[in-house]
């Protein structure tokens, strides 16, 4: 990595960091909340690998080592702005209110969604690596034409950016001025594939072959992130166009919980990502420059525990949904097809619903 | 304290199983929720798993390199009764979740499958056939009538109009068992067509009543003028005389039925004309003098010790009469293979002018005419022929009782000049009591 | 005759394994095939012994992973390519079915499009969206593909062979629910050719069509059916497209009634093609109406209830029940 293409504001270590562009615009209460929000993230984050383990969720995406980039982002964007994420964005639900239970709902198989996406201006997740980097272009192109000042986010990884939709993506979002930021996390993994293999130049440079701005910002570091985002999003909102933001960061976690990550990558690497904690650098620059105390921290850590012992409990009181509820919102109108389905399968008795 | 069972978990999308590779903890340890448990190998990764529960250790399931399989007790944990909730969650189900496995295999297919659910009997229409339901045994038109193809095949092989016979299968079908009735005549036929539909005659359609010219000539060729030169020769050469006889024909009914129920006789068209064919030619070995005929030329009575046994059909194009040759011999089921094949043969048009010459002895069948009996003419060059009328359950006088049974009336139409009434009436008697008790006299064959 | 006992994903292996050592033109190409091993395990060790110029780890997109397979093929290649699960393959349905399927009859025989597309699908393993669609008669739908499907170890092992040595473009669908179940390969004898179907159960009343991860379903409905005093033949299709249509024609000529089970949805599905296929050659010889067992009109729903959508011993045993309502 070629330090001088990133935009850092605060070292591993906590110290702040000069860059001619960005400065931090945060006072110490809201570097303390996105503190408490990684905290809190990660927790939630281990409870569901856990839960996961016991035999709980089918499956379980972490976000470990991510969660600078998507607090930093998620912090960043204003109610107006509407998210379109992958399934590794917990961190960007959390900060758009989305409740925890509701993340896990695709992964104990309740749900194939999870949450209102309209409600929270934050889609439910696309599995399908980079499709949804169009829908956001759409949703910008839809904000454009009713003249609003929003902007929509498009989320995806340094995987997905071989995809030939996220290319696509690119070039409407450049041909119509889209309002879009395209948020890529390069968690440098693409489950055992390194990032290498999908680009060979900085996946920010991209962007200026399609003829619109990229930036690459340090993922592990909340408060670029935050800033970086930020003006990304203030630009789509004035009109100046779609941007990608590059947030170089590192997937600590196997892919899934399917994974087995010791089977491609050493660890040795993984200690060096160690060392750029994005929570760790946080609270040494609270602890540095604002004097924070354990007592702080403590503080959060038994708010994060409370939250993934009650989600814990909430999980597994969450009810199987009726079998047949596969029929409930296949079609908006009706349609025969479905009415025979949920017939059958009422006769056969398999469902508990008899009407 | 309760006793709470951690399952092995599949903590890889459809694993089926996992190797132990170091325990964490042992019995007698107390555990904190998620604590690390033990490390498994799966087919896909070594992982951790952590601990589900609060509490101490009671049992270990299994030793390092012992594999276990997905939803199989892993870990037996004690675990305080009063442990706040957010402690001890609510146990890992040991029993088999009836849905799905999240987190625990691809499903119990290793156990013994059973059946979970079953259709209530009065609902199954989802994806059942969907034309209105008729009552049972109602008249249906011919292009609403419900059956299947091979018991329309086999309707239509019997000349038989399927749509005339009342279902009795489920929501009015058409079952082969409802053709065989038809057949036999246990059901009566429908009453006659509507006056506007088309009705044959012998071999010709002819237009309805109301729509059809005042006066028509059909021209006598093809099989109605061989019928009609056949029975005139027949009618003015043999002094025709008859004898009937009504016949308890309902040992012969439930023999036929049990014979269908064989699986080793799935394939063969088995009916009750099947063991009249068998009767008769039982008859004609007992009394050879019915299988002849009268040679007016020489004056000499030609008696035959081999039955070519013919059988009347009725085909589209006209009264047909092929003849089995050497029936004699047949057996059960080779009597019944004959027979499809001669009706299939006579239906289709397929009928060879050799399968029609040399008949010895007849059978005619009424009963699908929905009649009991009949004064059949002789088919030229023979002696005798046996009607059989409609099978239909009818009262019955046994052991001084009036009892319901499926009663047949049979006739024998002869030539009187050689045949005397004892003689007619003792083959008629024969099969009369061939078909009253059939199995001792095919047994005895 | 040597017989080993094998789980699917082993023998899918082994079977790569051969067609790498016997061919080397053979390729495979496919996300995190390499020193993963796929996501599955199948290729584990391939990368290790047959060098990353053979067993190639390709950028994330399925569509480059179809469309350069074709350009390798036409170089003389046989490129096997897997798609990670089967609903990651609509990326790379342009390529297969505009290309793939069709740049033989384009060059009027010249390109030789020998190309095997592996294809983990349908469902059972509590998986997210996805991750459990049986996509196969989009692809039977579309002249110049064939489909094949195994449904034990031993036909994993000689199907995936001979899919690789075959000259036509073949989407080769596994089960993924039975990857880690085992049975016996004999590594001698494939027993039967790569489009022949197999009677894997002998009965007189019913004959049930299945395919892929069906059959083990059907065979344990069968068991139950044979309970109710009710005879049961299991036809494993192996070859979705073409069908191997006179076995199926010979039972349901014997039977009478046809039943095929599947997980895709109903609509335009091969369940349908088959009823169709044999009401035309059978249709004298049908007691009932051919029926299908098979998924819903709906997207595959979450894991909890999938197996309310999947094909049951229940629903199997159903059908059979409302096939012999129909009465003899």
């Amino acid at each position: 990595m070629n330090e001088s293409e990133l935009v850092q504001l605060v070292s591993p270590e906590g110290e702040r960091v000069r860059h001619p562009d960005y400065e931090s615009s945060l006072g110490v209460d809201e570097i303390f909340g996105f503190y408490r929000d990684m905290t809190i993230i990660r927790r939630i984050c281990n409870e569901a690998t856990s839960l996961q383990r016991q035999g709980e969720l089918a499956l379980w995406a972490p976000v470990q080592g991510q969660e600078a980039a998507q607090i930093g982002c998620g912090r960043a964007m204003t109610e107006k702005d509407f998210g379109f994420p992958t399934y590794r964005e917990h961190g960007i639900a959390w900060c758009r209110g989305v409740p925890p239970l509701n993340m896990l709902r695709l992964f104990r198989g309740v749900s194939q969604g999870g949450w209102d996406p309209q409600h929270y201006r934050f889609s439910t997740p696309t599995i399908v690596l980079g499709d949804q980097t169009l829908t956001a272009v759409g949703y910008a192109m839809g904000i454009q034409k009713d003249g609003t000042d929003e902007a929509s986010v498009a989320f995806f990884g340094d995987g997905a950016s071989s995809q030939g939709d996220v290319s696509e993506a690119f070039v409407w979002a450049a041909s119509f001025d889209a309002p879009v930021v395209f948020f890529l996390q390069n968690n440098q993994w693409a489950i055992s594939e390194p990032s290498t293999l999908q680009t060979k130049i900085p996946l920010y440079r991209r962007a200026e072959g399609f003829g619109f701005p990229g930036i690459r910002v340090d993922g592990n570091d909340v408060l670029a992130v935050y800033e970086v985002t930020k003006r990304a999003l203030e630009n789509a909102h004035e009109g100046g166009g779609p941007t990608l933001v590059e947030a170089f960061t590192y997937r600590m976690s196997p892919h899934t919980t399917s994974d087995d990550p010791t089977r491609y990558r050493t660890d040795a690497e993984v200690e060096v990502w160690k060392h750029r904690d994005p929570i760790e650098r946080t609270k040494a620059l609270l602890v540095r420059e604002y004097k924070y105390k354990n007592s702080h921290f403590e503080e959060v850590r038994e708010e994060a525990e409370a939250i993934a012992l009650k989600l814990r409990d909430d999980l597994l009181s969450l009810p199987d949904p009726d079998p047949t509820f596969i029929f409930d919102n296949a079609y908006a109108a009706p349609h025969p097809l479905i009415d025979d389905g949920r017939r059958d399968m009422i006769e056969l008795g398999v469902s508990s619903v008899t009407s | 304290m309760s006793h709470r069972t951690f399952l092995m978990p599949d903590v890889g999308e459809g694993l089926t199983e996992a190797e132990i590779v170091t325990w964490k903890v042992s019995v007698g340890d107390t555990v904190t929720l998620n604590q690390p448990l033990v490390d498994i190998e799966t087919a896909k990764a070594t992982v951790e798993l952590p601990s589900p529960f609060v509490g101490v250790v009671s049992e270990l399931h299994g030793q390092v390199g012992d594999v276990i399989e997905v939803g199989k007790p892993l870990i037996e944990i004690e675990v305080r009764d009063d442990s706040s909730s957010g402690a001890t969650p609510a146990p890992v189900k040991p029993t088999a979740r009836t849905a799905v496995f999240v987190g625990y295999g691809t499903s119990e297919e290793n156990e013994v499958a059973t059946r979970r659910h079953r259709r209530a009997p009065s609902t199954s229409t989802a994806f059942g056939p969907v034309v209105p339901t008729p009552s049972v045994a109602s008249v249906v038109t011919a292009a609403h009538v419900r059956s299947t193809p091979p018991v329309r095949l086999y309707a239509k092989q019997h000349g038989l109009d399927i749509s005339l016979v009342p279902g009795t299968g489920r929501d009015g079908l058409v079952t082969r068992d409802d053709v065989d009735r038809a057949l036999s005549g246990t059901q009566r036929r429908t009453p006659s067509a509507p006056s506007n539909a088309p009705t044959r005659f012998v071999g010709h359609d002819l237009e309805p009543w109301d729509s059809g010219p005042k006066e028509e000539r059909i021209p006598v060729r093809g099989v109605l003028r061989s019928m009609a030169e056949a029975m005139v020769q027949s009618a003015f050469s043999a002094p025709h005389a008859a004898v009937w006889v009504r016949v308890d024909a309902t040992p012969t009914m439930d023999l036929v039925k049990s014979l269908k129920a064989r699986p080793s006789l799935a394939n063969i068209r088995l009916s009750p004309l099947v063991i009249v064919a068998l009767a008769l030619c039982d008859a004609a070995r007992t009394y050879p003098g019915i299988n002849s005929s009268f040679d007016a030329a020489n004056n000499d009575v030609i008696i035959r010790r081999s039955v070519a046994l013919g059988i009347a059909a009725d085909t589209p194009r006209g009264l047909l009469a092929p003849n089995i040759k050497n029936a004699d011999q047949l057996d059960l089921v080779d009597m019944a293979l004959a027979l499809d094949q001669l009706v299939t043969k006579a239906r289709a048009g397929t009928t060879t002018p050799a399968e029609m010459l040399g008949t010895t002895l007849s059978i005619t069948n009424v009963g699908p005419m929905g009649v009991d009996g009949a004064v059949p003419i002789l088919p030229p060059g023979t002696s005798a022929i046996l009607v059989v009328g409609q099978i239909a359950k009818a009262p019955w006088v046994r052991d001084n009782e009036v009892v319901v049974r499926d009663v047949v009336e049979i006739g024998l139409s002869f030539d009187h000049r050689h045949i005397d009434g004892a003689l007619a009436s003792g083959v008629l008697s024969h099969v009369g009591r061939f078909l009253s008790d059939p199995a001792p006299a095919l047994l005895a064959r | 005759m040597t017989t080993t006992s094998l789980t699917m994903a082993k023998a899918l292996n082994a079977g790569l394994r051969k067609a790498l050592e016997n061919d080397p033109k053979v390729l495979l190409m496919g996300e995190d095939i390499g020193k993963l091993g796929g996501v599955f395990r199948i290729t584990d060790g391939l990368q290790k012994d047959f060098g990353a110029d053979r067993v190639i780890d390709s950028p994330l997109a399925e569509s480059a992973i179809v469309g350069t397979a074709v350009g390798l093929a036409i170089r003389g290649y046989r490129p096997v390519c897997e798609i990670q699960f089967d609903g990651f393959v609509y990326p790379a349905f342009d390529q297969i079915v505009s290309q793939v399927a069709k740049l033989r009859s384009r060059t009027e025989g010249v390109y030789r499009m020998g190309i095997v597309i592996r294809l983990p699908f349908a469902g059972g393993i509590g998986a997210v969206e996805h991750h459990s669609e049986s996509p196969e008669a989009y692809f039977a739908h579309t002249a110049g593909l064939r489909v094949v499907s195994c449904s034990t170890p031993h036909d994993a092992y000689w199907m995936i062979q001979e899919a690789i040595a075959h000259d036509d473009p073949i989407i080769f669908c596994e089960p993924k629910c039975r990857y880690w179940e085992k049975g016996d390969v004999d590594l001698d004898n494939p027993g039967r050719g790569l489009f022949e179907a197999n009677r894997v159960r002998e009965g007189s009343d019913v004959t049930v069509v299945a395919w892929g991860p069906s059959v083990k379903t059907t065979l344990r409905a069968a068991e139950v059916a044979a309970t109710e005093g009710r005879s049961v033949e299991v036809i494993d299709a192996r070859s979705v497209a073409p069908l191997d249509l006179a076995p199926l024609v010979a039972s349901v000529k014997k039977t009478g009634r046809l039943i095929v089970v599947h997980e895709a949805p109903p609509t335009a599905s091969m369940g349908a093609d088959i009823i169709r296929r044999l009401s035309e050659e059978c249709f004298y010889s049908l007691r009932a109406p051919g029926l299908q067992v098979s998924g819903y009109h709906t997207p595959y729903p979450p894991a909890r209830i999938e197996d309310a959508f999947r094909p049951s011993v229940d629903r199997i045993l159903d059908a059979i029940d409302r096939s012999m309502d129909y009465g003899l």
